[in-house]
């Protein structure tokens, strides 16, 4: 595996973006995204626990250290809070870090350096003292992993001012959407869908979205990754592909159902939900992390507030519950499946008025 | 590596209060063997159950044995309580733990593992390096204001000290003299990174000076020497002489976990020549030149362990999930009425109740 | 599923052959790293070789007496095409499954 990767990359040897389409995993989209930010960008740096020699526990980083040494590709000590910290400090000194915290759980240990220094340092500095950090997070649950391996963190990330969060939902977006995060002046929180490392799709390397979508080709808002007209179902990460399998089977009961894929967790493309839930007027929001608090709340009331004369039903949620992310014999009675999800579009299809 | 070959010779070791501990009998060496070849038997075992589907994944300890087997057998379970991380099954072995209930959280049943952690004294299964390190100072801390005499044994890696809290957690037993045995495995890898790119300085004991805490740097696979270092932490804090930090040497033969592929990072050859002697095999010629056991003994050893493996696996297999209500029960002792919405809602749309 | 072929490593200055003396492990077994798999005698001594990686033995090369170059191949492992990461599982790709069905009255207004 790791020599299929190297190989997809060795192209890369000069720094040149790639060409054309190919079939890649996630994994191995990210990992050449992540070369051809080391290739362009001088400063950029990638760091973190076993990202060096091992290439990372997903092996995202595969083969980044053999290729652009061990000042600018490495290990670090094993401490969320000291990775995150540095990244302050070699901001400051002009590097771009794209540091990985091995697993969603363990920002934890990192939340006073994210949220207390590199979310407001841009600020307190007065702009002077900008925080281009993209910090990788393999997120989101569904490989039967031990505790801390399956959580979902976007909306406490988004609830915090300075940072922007993104996840992509395969490996087109992988590819594109870290390459657009590497490249911005501010914090971006990019969560990876681990469950979907393995899966391959196409990559079009030569534009981020298709013509004519309304993302408009950029990687910098939400997307409609199907069209429909009777109900909008959001989504994000690894909830994408699970809705687009929903669209199907409801298309088997004559309902026609557009999936947008949000991307942008923070900020949210509001432009993009409202064109789509003007057209269907109907919308259900779909995540993994729990329900109280969560980004379907956020989501439900930039829809209402758009949409509100033209909403058939109040905006539906099927998310997580309000319980700790269980083992992995417990794993499929938490995140939504096939079945909530067209509950909840059911719901949303019968309501009445009155 | 170097180990040093006196369980006494670390730093500060000097300072070690207390009463040296009774010498081990020929009964409690033999009972030590058994229970090594039992930790042994069952972590090999438990990665072919890996391979056979039967669990997803595993944290094997081969190559720590005596560290863990060790400290653990100087645990006293009626007043001491122990807090893990997720490698250490020697450690709930050696305590008496139920293992098919520990071993549940390799089969993805309960994160913490099943057993019950009060009456066991062993703290649920940690999963975030450095997570237990401040609680056993808590715990610790507990005893002094209740005047028990009860101790903590926090077990930590190579990897883990470099964690902040661990750091605040050596301070904090140091200034408030909690009991507190830090025991750390250094077992020469975090994963894939080594000790002397994770340890500047190369020794975790040498911390303890700056805390003002002794420590002992042991050689990790001679279970006697563990076994009599731990005794002596423990008679040490219980006395109210504040914390001890024990740096146990050892090496992580196996892979970090099932599905790790350490030759990434090292070769067989460097295994080889860093894992240093089999701990199990060493102590077995040691019990054999000192006439304490016999051959007959060991396979009578061995023979008692893949009795207990299989009692175990027959365990293991036959554990079903948890119901899916646990996981709304257990999140808080009052629950809340959202939660019980939600569960109702789990109950009328899942297909498994 | 993919396959590594692992070739007889260099077993000591100058050597360029060994002979094959016992096999430990036969095709279809598990084999972890570091477990011997095969006993070969050299000019200079008889060695087991152990396994460099994890993983199910599909083939073996050469029988009880015959000669092997340094270089050529000795053994063939089959490896998931997708590791796991450091913990947990590769999820399985599977059909959609469903028993809530939809039904609604849309006014197509
Ligand atoms: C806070 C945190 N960060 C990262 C991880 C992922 N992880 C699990 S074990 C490990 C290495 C730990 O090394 P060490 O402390 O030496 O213990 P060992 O695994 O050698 O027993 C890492 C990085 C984690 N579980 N928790
Ligand atoms: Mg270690």
């Amino acid at each position: 595996m790791s020599n299929a990767i190297l190989e997809s990359g060795a192209a890369m040897a000069d720094g040149t973006p790639r060409r054309g389409v190919e079939q890649l995993s996630m994994q191995q989209a990210l990992n050449l995204a992540l070369d051809e930010v080391l290739a362009a960008n001088p400063k950029a740096l990638v760091f973190g626990e076993d990202c060096g020699r091992l290439g990372g526990v997903f092996r995202v980083t595969d083969g980044l250290q053999a290729k652009y040494g061990t000042g600018r590709v490495f290990d670090t000590p094993l401490a969320e809070s000291g990775i995150l910290g540095m990244s302050v400090g070699l901001a400051m000194a002009g590097f771009h870090s794209i540091p990985e915290v091995q697993f969603d759980g363990f920002a934890y240990p990192a939340i006073n350096q994210i949220v207390c220094q590199i979310a407001r340092m841009n600020y307190r500095s007065r702009g002077t003292m900008p925080m281009p950090i993209t910090l990788r997070v393999p997120s989101f649950g569904g490989i039967r992993a031990p505790e801390h391996h399956g959580e979902s963190l976007e909306a406490l990330f988004a609830h915090v001012p300075g940072l922007k969060v993104v996840s992509p939902s395969n490996p087109h977006e992988a590819y594109h959407l870290l390459k657009y995060a590497a490249e911005r002046p501010d914090p971006v929180v990019f969560m990876e869908p681990k469950s979907r490392y393995w899966q391959k799709g196409e990559v079009d390397f030569d534009s981020a979205d298709p013509a004519g979508s309304p993302a408009g080709g950029s990687p910098a808002g939400a997307k409609v990754m199907r069209a429909g007209r009777h109900l909008t179902l959001v989504a994000w990460g690894a909830m994408v592909a699970r809705c687009l399998q929903v669209a199907e089977l409801a298309a088997e009961d004559g309902i026609d159902i557009e999936v947008l894929d949000l991307r942008w967790l923070k900020p949210i493309d509001e432009a993009a939900l409202a064109a789509s839930v003007r057209k269907t007027r109907r919308a259900v929001v779909v995540h993994e992390a729990p329900l109280t608090s969560g980004l379907g709340a956020e989501v439900a009331q930039l829809i209402t507030q758009a949409c509100f004369d033209t909403l058939k039903a109040p905006v539906e949620r099927v998310t997580g519950f309000d319980v700790p992310y269980p083992s992995g014999d417990l794993e499929d009675e938490y995140i939504p499946n096939i079945d909530r999800i067209l509950f909840g579009i059911q719901r949303v299809l019968e309501y009445k008025r009155g | 590596m170097d180990t040093l070959p006196s369980p006494f010779s670390g730093n500060d070791a000097g300072q070690l209060s207390g009463p040296r501990s009774e010498p081990l009998t020929a009964g409690q060496l033999r009972e030590l063997f058994s229970l090594m070849v039992a930790v042994r038997h069952l972590d090999s075992s438990a990665i072919a159950w890996q391979r056979q589907g039967i669990i997803p994944g595993y944290a094997p300890e081969l190559g720590q044995e005596a560290a863990q087997v060790g400290s653990g057998y100087a645990v006293d379970t009626t007043r001491d309580f122990v807090f893990p991380t997720y490698r250490e099954m020697g450690v709930a072995r050696a305590m008496g733990v139920d293992m098919v209930a520990y071993m549940s959280t390799h089969k993805a049943t309960w994160h913490g593992g099943l057993y019950d952690p009060l009456q066991s004294r062993l703290a649920p299964i940690q999963a975030v390096v450095g997570g237990s390190v401040l609680h056993a100072v808590g715990w610790a801390h507990g005893q002094t204001l209740d005047q028990k005499d009860g101790v903590a044994m926090t077990y930590f890696g190579d990897g883990a000290s470099s964690q902040g809290d661990i750091h605040e957690a050596m301070n904090f037993a140091a200034v408030m003299k909690a009991p507190v045995v830090f025991f750390v495995q250094n077992n020469g890898w975090a994963i894939s990174v080594p000790t002397e790119r994770q340890v500047a300085g190369g020794s975790v004991a040498a911390r303890a000076a700056g805390y003002g805490m002794p420590a002992l740097r042991i050689d990790g696979n001679d279970v006697v020497a563990v076994v009599e270092a731990t005794r002596r932490a423990f008679a040490h804090a219980r006395a109210g002489n504040g914390p001890v930090l024990i740096e146990a040497m050892t090496y992580r033969r196996g892979p970090h976990s099932t599905s790790d592929d350490p030759g990434r990072y090292r070769s067989l050859n460097e295994e080889r020549d860093d894992a240093g002697e089999d701990p199990l095999e060493r102590f077995r010629r040691r019990l054999l030149a000192d006439g304490v056991a016999d051959e007959a003994f060991f396979a009578e050893a061995l023979a008692a362990a893949k009795a207990e493996e299989e009692h175990i696996r027959a365990g293991i297999q036959a554990l079903g999930s948890r119901p899916g209500s646990e996981m709304f029960d257990l999140v808080f002792q009052e629950t809340t009425l959202a939660l019980q919405a939600q569960a109702a809602n789990w109950r009328e749309e899942s297909e498994h109740v | 599923m993919a396959e590594i072929t692992f070739p007889l490593p260099d077993l000591g200055e100058g050597l360029i052959e060994a002979t094959v003396l016992e096999w430990l492990v036969s095709p279809g077994d598990q084999v972890e790293r570091n477990q011997p798999l095969v006993e070969v005698e050299t000019t200079k001594s008889a060695v087991e070789l152990p396994s460099p990686q994890a993983g199910k033995v599909v083939r073996i090369h050469g029988g009880p007496g015959d000669k092997i170059n340094v270089g050529e191949p000795l053994i063939v492992f089959e490896v998931p095409d997708n590791t796991a990461g450091i913990v947990g599982t590769v999820p399985k790709e599977e059909a959609p499954k469903r028993r809530v069905r939809l039904s609604a009255v849309l006014d197509e207004d």
